[in-house]
């Protein structure tokens, strides 16, 4: 019979949560770029904005912690903005994710996890596409080093366990506090400060240092500069962020599952 | 007789509405000020048992707020019982109405294929039987229409295509076959009638149209407010229902002339 066989090869549950990751993933960039899959450029436009700006306004000041080059200074800021963008992007699409399925998971079973992730699914497309070609252009020409372009990747992996992390995290409790994005916004402007984006690190007062070490962009951000900019893989602040990246996913997926069993009295 | 579903003592508590929308600021607050209180839980289902045979078609009804769905729901496994245990043998297929959860400005085509995956079936597979899909629908020139273009009798014709086009093995309808022309519903009818004698489909239908769960239904069981006050022949259960609502009728209308008098 054509059901049994349909159902049958349809049975394991892993399959069926990659399945729903890729469709859920595909509706949201569909949603997004309707008509054009140029749209995604415009992700890119406006760090380039934004870096053309900083590079006048505080260029000649943090010069001379660029190896006196404006480039340098441009291309720190451009690095900072497209990583950090990621970051909150992801993760303020994710926040809202769960609630605004509310109405599907009162109908139909499915594992509300998929919701969240596939926001962080699409966002990592759109990297891929926009974003990832031109910091590789960018290493290249700053390095001649096609092994380093490889390297962009372990970086850039750690960065997707946070956004995995804080969507999971951030998606289950805005189920139980409505006004969360409110908060997660502030957080966020607090954040896009206490990360060296358009500022260098060094003019930060040793007792505040610890803001860099706590931050994991911060850590993520050096490393995409240290490969981009200088060519120079630092391998220890590397293993910072990939364990920063794997501890928060962890965080974030044991706290979404322990708060699971009230999310349907709730939406 | 192969069980499809079964359930033993099923009870469920659920938090109440009041509780619905509180936000971080007030909590927060209220946590300084030291009055947290555990969230306020209401008894949703009392001890619900029932087993369905593989191939029954059964019915549900009740008065509003009687816990239909939220069985429905447990039953789809959508929520847990609080306590008591809950089998089913099977797949489970909701017939949900086009709406929550699929794309406006998407197409047909697309949401077609989404709603196949949220049911459990893989996208190749949905690519494959969308146009069977449409054609029952008698949708085949829609196909790149976005879903805001179809009416709501299309979208519901569109619903009950993908769902029974999947060949369930349990189909819960929920209130949904009202809609369409007569000559759909006759062809839908036709359907669900050809799915529970050639493949033994279990059928759950909740329905307020007493007429057609008595047409269609062998047993039904009545819910009154979250205890089964009935289950057995369909015809005496809606008689003993019409009973009690009348007699309810009576009385509040009693109740409500006594001060005009």
């Amino acid at each position: 019979m054509v059901s049994r066989t349909l159902l049958e090869s349809f049975s394991t549950e892993s399959g069926r949560y990659v399945e729903l990751v890729h469709v859920l993933a595909e509706r949201a960039l569909v949603a997004r770029y309707r008509g054009s899959i140029l749209g995604v450029y415009w992700s890119v436009l406006s760090p380039v904005m934004m870096s053309v700006i900083y590079t006048g306004i505080f260029g000649t000041a943090f010069l001379q912690y660029y190896n006196n080059s404006y480039w340098h200074y441009a291309l720190a800021v451009f690095t900072g903005m497209v990583t950090f963008n990621f970051f909150s992007g992801a993760t303020s699409q994710a926040l809202t994710s769960v609630v605004h399925n509310g109405g599907l998971l009162n109908k139909v079973k499915l594992p509300m996890s998929v919701f969240p992730v596939a926001i962080i699914v699409a966002n990592c497309f759109q990297l891929v596409v926009g974003t990832l070609p031109l910091l590789a252009i960018l290493t290249l020409w700053q390095t001649q080093n096609p092994l380093l372009v490889l390297a962009l990747l372990l970086p850039l992996l750690a960065m997707v366990g946070v956004c995995l992390g804080m969507g999971l995290l951030v998606s289950g409790l805005y189920v139980f506090f409505r006004d969360l994005p409110y908060f997660y916004e502030i957080m966020v402007a607090v954040l896009s400060i206490a990360t060296p984006l358009f500022y260098p690190p060094e003019i930060i007062p040793p007792r505040f240092g610890v803001i860099l070490s706590l931050n994991p962009l911060a850590v993520i951000i050096q490393v995409v500069r240290g490969i981009v900019l200088e060519g120079v893989v630092a391998w220890d602040l590397m293993g910072t962020a990939l364990m920063a990246g794997g501890l928060l996913l962890l965080l974030g997926l044991v706290m979404f599952q322990s708060w699971r069993s009230h999310y349907m009295d709730l939406l | 007789m192969t069980e499809a579903i079964r359930l033993d003592r099923v009870t469920l508590w659920r938090r109440t509405q009041e509780e619905f929308s509180y936000d971080l600021k007030r909590t927060i607050l209220n946590l300084l000020e030291g009055q947290y209180h555990q969230p306020i839980r209401k008894q949703i289902l009392h001890e619900v048992s029932l087993t369905i045979a593989q191939g029954e078609r059964l019915g549900l009804i009740g008065a509003n707020g009687a816990g239909k769905s939220t069985l429905l729901k447990v039953i789809c496994g959508i929520l847990s019982p609080t306590s008591g245990t809950l089998r089913v043998r099977g797949s489970i297929t909701p017939l949900i109405e086009l709406g929550v959860g699929f794309d406006p400005e998407n197409s047909v085509l697309n949401n077609i294929i989404y709603y196949g995956v949220f049911l459990g079936f893989k996208r190749r597979e949905m690519q494959v039987r969308a146009a069977e899909i449409l054609d029952f629908a008698e949708l085949q020139d829609y196909a790149w229409v976005p879903l805001k273009g179809l009416s709501s009798g299309m979208k519901a014709r569109l619903g009950f295509a993908i769902a029974t086009q999947v060949e369930p093995e349990i189909l819960i309808l929920d209130e949904v076959m009202a809609v369409g022309d007569e000559n759909f519903r006759r062809k839908s009818q036709k359907r669900l009638e050809e799915f529970w004698q050639r493949r033994h489909t279990t059928i759950l239908t909740v329905s307020h149209n007493l007429d057609s769960i008595r047409d269609t239904c062998q047993q039904v069981i009545w819910l009154d407010r979250g205890k089964v006050r009935f289950v057995g022949d369909s015809k005496e259960a809606i008689t003993q229902y019409l009973d009690e609502s009348r007699h309810q009728f009576d009385q509040t209308n009693h109740a409500t002339d006594r001060p005009s008098d």
